[in-house]
């Protein structure tokens, strides 16, 4: 059976294409203020990537902060359970999973089945990872994709609060004035923004086998904090996190459809 | 189809004309020649009654709550008292009453009344500072008591019920009646305050009573309802129209609906409690649930708040606490009486540790059949959230299921309606539920 | 000498440790400045304050919720890491709920096998509160008997209170030189004795105390005090602050020195001390701990902290006085509208900052210059 799995995320739409369990195509477009479009745009992507037509889709599943919008959508499935599905799909040892967003962080328990026991989202005031991080990278003047492999060559500790992100900024331009090493400087806005993921990861209880998606994933700075922030050996990151929302819809749907 | 058949409450327009006239009375107080009160709801307000049958009140939380229902109004008492210098996060009723008396603004229509005195208690940062601070904003020549009721848990989580922390309270209760001799320049009258210390025992034991109503399957309340009923007990427990409506039309009304099976809500096919004040300006909220066939039974907070339980520990179970065996006959006895009797009072029990809370919580689920647990991180009261964290870990263990979301029960600007729903939708999927087709 | 006290306060846990070490006995910690140390010190109990450490952590997120103070957050986090194993029992005496919930917290996770809540009375003006408060220390000398297998007499009472009142003297005999014209001793060298009292025997901390006094007779700061700063406001031990503004006069046109505090890690804490000729010694402490400066909490119904802090303004010649408040701090929030409007009634210009576990040090170095020109610039007027 072939179906689609639409993510329609803060920042991104992502959809994928699937027969059954194999992946055959994937597309991304910004959400910005016009959802429909988004979507289409990376529907034709993904079938495009997978060589097939829209009339080869036998069913869509939506996911996201937008799914209720997607007209076409067959099955809706809520954002908590699309991640812990995909978590379970690509890691089965998967108990922990969380998504790290542009704009909003979340967790979930989940059970060997990838059934949800307990979630939590970040609260208000708390912007997601992405978000917080391009911002303070615009602080920096350092382009958002140096700022990870940056950060990793950084061996400081400089304490840093991110509860908000204005404050946040004022720190990273006392840091500049002091003549703070940016290498340092980024490390330290990866180790805040990871604190703060962990302490939502901490309220549903931590264990070793810690899933991670999300676009963040692949931002190697933040990867290495939250590894030592919670302090395991390795987090597991399935290719393309960005799209594992997207691939839990498409699972559920065949499940569903 | 419906499972069960409801009806509306037959004593509505009784409750409603009730609160009408009760704040009509404290803003027409002085027209003839009575006393205006102002207080927590918390207060011992059975004592002021001694001074004669014209003193009014008016307590700050339901008022804040009548505040926050209406946002525009709410909000102007907000900036009001930011503009003033008061941090944002403080109690949000507190910031919407200092607002009121700022802005000059009564929530009922005209100019705040201004109080003859206040007369208060303390147990969370805020409750003395509160009414300390409304006598300085109403220009300083208010005067007021405070009586601190932070003397430790009762039984069963202390060893003892001890008689000196009784004694501190009844004490500064006995000071009280001197000072306010002095302040108003009336004579006490020691029969109106037995009548009204009796009221006040009577209305919050009667108000267990019908809470343990709430036990049958299907309930013959939802918190919805719950909170305009319990809010007598806010406004004011010693009230003899209140007491006697608790007793004479609430009780036996809720007893019939048991009786017949009539349910609060006719789809009620999942049963769950909360904690804490609700974001009163998103009471629609439980509408939104009950398209799950969700309702909510209640809380350790609507029950527990104006209502006087014991805590039995060998059957983990909350019991109304039984009537005192004869009404108070001297001064003495009567404040003796009500301090013991709102020393036990469940929602002081958290503040010396959320484990006692944890334990109720625990007891309210079983008994009254719950199946889910929600907590309202509710930025808006530091006093009923504080322990809140540390109650969802214990509730948990207990192997409940437990929903968190964070809100404001006074300042709507702090509450994100569609994320919470969002969260409701996440939770009762995960219970495996389907909305319900609207009808 | 100065040093040592800095020692004491960077290496907290190393202290304690030894001391235990050196003496065999037994350690509580303690959450509140409201604890009867003397009690404690009668049972040759060693008190000490649990403070954070001004770390972000990610420990606390599911004990505690996020509209409460960094501080108390920032305490429970010392206790989750580990860093207060060595302690053989927690108290609190009642006061603010933030703290009370690291307290509460600690309690179930992290237990030492010896807790207690002692309810400190919030009417301190009521004359109910020492009886009551007396009735109460006999429950806690009950659960001090347990936790040591010891009993105590009037006599070891007394030598407790000798043991506190004479840190508090040396302590407040040090603050006279704070009010010299050029104060021979800085408001962080100051902080860092303040704060040491928590985590040394009062003896110990004295004894060293003692010699500094000396010291300071013929001390001489090569610095130009420039503004003489008060703060104001919830607890604090931000030395990074402090230490940051006293150097600011190194570069800018205006410095200023920090000559006096109404704080709960100083002066609140150590200014009263207990009556030595009242007769009953538990009368005494309780007297002592009723009648002290208050915190916001327990301040009403009169707001007697305005003539306090007044006094301390004048006495200490203050230019300006800097209003401190702990994020989310509900004491201290309902009364600073009120301290700031009295301030300047008496001529005494405010500021106002709100202080996190970190501070955004650059930012705030900005603020305070820009207030302490302002001083400047009304100088100027006369």
């Amino acid at each position: 059976m072939i179906v689609a799995g639409i993510d329609c995320g803060a920042k991104n739409t992502k959809t994928v294409i699937m027969n059954d369990k194999k992946l055959l195509g994937k597309g991304m477009a910004l959400t910005g203020f016009d959802q429909d479009k988004a979507v289409e745009k990376s529907l034709a992507d993904a079938l495009d990537e997978a060589g097939l037509k829209i009339d080869d889709i036998e069913a869509i599943g939506s996911t996201g902060a937008g799914m209720e919008d997607i007209k076409d959508a067959k099955v809706k499935v809520n954002e908590i359970k699309a991640m812990a599905k995909a978590a379970n799909f690509f890691f089965p040892n998967a108990r922990t999973v969380t998504d790290v967003g542009a704009e909003m962080g979340r967790a979930a328990k989940i059970n060997e089945e990838g059934k949800v026991e307990d979630f939590a989202i970040n609260e208000k005031c708390a912007a997601g990872a992405g978000a917080f991080i391009e911002a303070m990278a615009r602080a920096l003047e350092v382009d958002l994709e140096e700022m990870g492999p940056m950060a990793n060559t950084s061996e400081m500790a400089i304490p840093m609060n991110a509860q908000c992100a204005i404050f946040a900024e004022s720190e990273v331009v006392g840091l500049i004035h002091a003549k703070t090493k940016k290498k340092d400087i980024s490390k330290a806005i990866h180790d805040a923004m990871a604190s703060r993921i962990v302490s939502m990861i901490r309220k549903i209880g931590v264990n070793k086998d810690i899933v991670m998606i999300g676009g963040v994933g692949l931002n190697p700075g933040f990867v290495e904090s939250m590894r030592r922030e919670l302090d395991l050996e390795k987090i597991f990151i399935p290719e393309d996190p960005a799209y594992s929302s997207a691939i839990g819809a498409a699972l559920l749907t065949l499940e569903e459809a | 189809m419906a499972r069960y058949p409801t009806e509306p409450l037959k004593c509505w327009a009784k409750a409603k004309e009730l609160r009408n006239e009760w704040y009509r009375d404290f803003q027409e107080a002085h027209d003839k020649g009575g006393l205006r009160v102002m207080g927590s709801a918390w207060a011992f307000d059975a004592v002021p009654l001694g001074l004669g049958r014209d003193v009014h009140w008016v307590t700050g939380e339901p008022y804040g709550a009548s505040c926050a229902f209406d946002k525009p109004l709410s909000a102007k008492f907000l900036s009001a008292a930011e503009n003033f210098g008061f941090a944002r996060d403080l109690c949000a009723y507190m910031r919407n009453y200092w607002g009121s008396i700022i802005c000059d603004k009564y929530a009922f229509g005209g100019g705040f009344p201004k109080a003859d005195f206040a007369y208060s208690q303390h147990i969370c940062c805020s409750h003395a500072k509160w009414y300390q601070n409304a006598c300085e904003l109403e220009g300083g020549n208010v005067p007021f008591f405070g009586i601190d009721v932070g003397v430790g848990p009762c039984l069963p989580f202390a060893p003892k019920h001890y008689p000196h922390r009784i004694k501190y309270v009844a004490d500064q209760l006995l000071d009280s009646i001197d000072w306010m001799e002095k302040v108003t320049g009336r004579e006490y009258n020691d029969e109106l305050f037995f009548e009204a210390a009796w009221n006040d025992i009577r209305s919050t034991h009667t108000w267990a009573k019908i809470c343990m109503l709430n036990r049958n399957i299907p309930a013959p309340l939802d918190e919805k309802t719950i909170y305009s009923l319990y809010v007598f007990g806010t406004l004011q427990k010693s009230n003899g129209k209140f007491a006697d409506f608790y007793e004479n039309d609430l009780l036996p009304e809720v007893q019939d609906r048991v009786d017949r099976g009539i349910a609060a809500v006719p789809n009620e096919r999942v049963r769950i409690m909360t904690d804490t004040q609700p974001p009163w300006g998103f009471l629609s909220i439980y509408r939104y649930l009950e398209k799950w066939g969700v309702v909510s039974i209640g809380s350790l907070y609507t029950f527990g708040l104006e209502g006087m339980w014991l805590y039995d520990k060998e059957n983990n179970d909350l019991i109304p606490r039984p009537l005192p065996e004869k009404k108070p006959e001297t001064r003495e006895e009567a404040c003796t009486m009500l301090a013991d009797w709102h020393l036990t009072k469940p929602e002081y029990q958290h503040y010396y540790s959320p484990e006692y809370k944890t334990m109720m919580m625990d007891a309210i689920a079983k008994k009254w059949k719950v199946d889910a647990i929600t907590l309202h991180y509710n930025r808006g009261c530091e006093g009923l959230s504080v322990g809140i964290a540390e109650n969802r870990l214990g509730l948990l263990k207990r192997g409940h299921k437990v929903l968190t979301y964070e809100g404001n029960m006074g300042d709507e600007r702090e509450f994100d309606k569609e994320g919470v729903k969002r969260r409701f939708d996440i939770f009762m999927d995960g219970m495996g539920l389907k909305k319900l087709e609207d009808d | 000498m100065i040093e040592q006290f800095k020692q004491w306060y960077d290496k907290r846990h190393v202290y304690a440790r030894e001391w235990k070490e050196r003496n065999g006995g037994k350690i509580v910690g303690f959450f509140c400045t409201y604890a009867p140390e003397e009690i404690f010190y009668a049972f040759d109990v060693l008190p000490v304050r649990v403070l954070g450490s001004h770390e972000p952590q990610d420990v606390t997120e599911p004990h505690i919720f996020g509209m409460f103070c960094p501080f108390c957050r920032d305490v429970l986090a010392q206790g989750l890491k580990g860093r207060y194993d060595y302690l053989d029992g927690i108290m609190i005496a009642q006061s603010c709920l933030h703290l009370r919930q690291a307290f509460t917290s600690w309690e179930i996770h992290k237990n030492p096998g010896w807790s207690y809540f002692l309810p400190m009375p919030n009417h301190v003006q009521s004359k109910r509160a020492i009886p009551f408060l007396k009735e109460e220390y006999k429950l806690l000398i009950e659960k001090l008997e347990e936790l040591t297998g010891k009993k105590i007499t009037d006599d070891d009472l007394r030598r407790g209170i000798k043991i506190m009142n004479r840190a508090r003297q040396v302590m407040k005999d040090i603050y006279e030189f704070r009010k010299r014209e050029a104060p021979p001793i800085t408001g962080a060298e100051s902080m860092y004795m303040t704060c040491a009292q928590f985590f040394t025997h009062a003896t110990e901390f004295a004894e060293v105390a003692e010699k500094v006094l000396v010291e300071l007779e013929t001390r001489k700061l090569d610095r130009d005090p420039g503004k003489r700063i008060m703060l104001v406001g919830s607890e604090n031990d931000d030395i990074e602050y402090i230490n940051m503004i006293e150097h600011l006069g190194e570069q800018e046109s205006v410095g200023c020195t920090l000559v006096v505090e109404d704080h709960c890690t100083t002066t609140r804490y150590f200014w009263d001390l207990v009556d030595e000729s009242i007769d009953d010694p538990l009368d005494a402490i309780a007297t002592r701990y009723v009648n002290r400066t208050a915190c916001p909490t327990k301040d009403w119904p009169q707001r007697t902290r305005l003539k306090r802090i007044l006094e301390l303004a004048k006495d200490f010649n203050v230019d300006g006085a800097i209003i401190v408040q702990q994020k989310f701090c509900d004491p201290h929030e309902t009364d600073i509208p009120f301290i700031r409007k009295f301030l300047e009634e008496n001529d005494i210009p405010t500021y106002f900052l709100e202080f996190d576990v970190t501070v955004p040090a650059g930012p705030f170095a900005i603020r305070t210059e820009a207030f302490l020109e302002q001083l400047g610039m009304e100088d100027d007027l006369f």
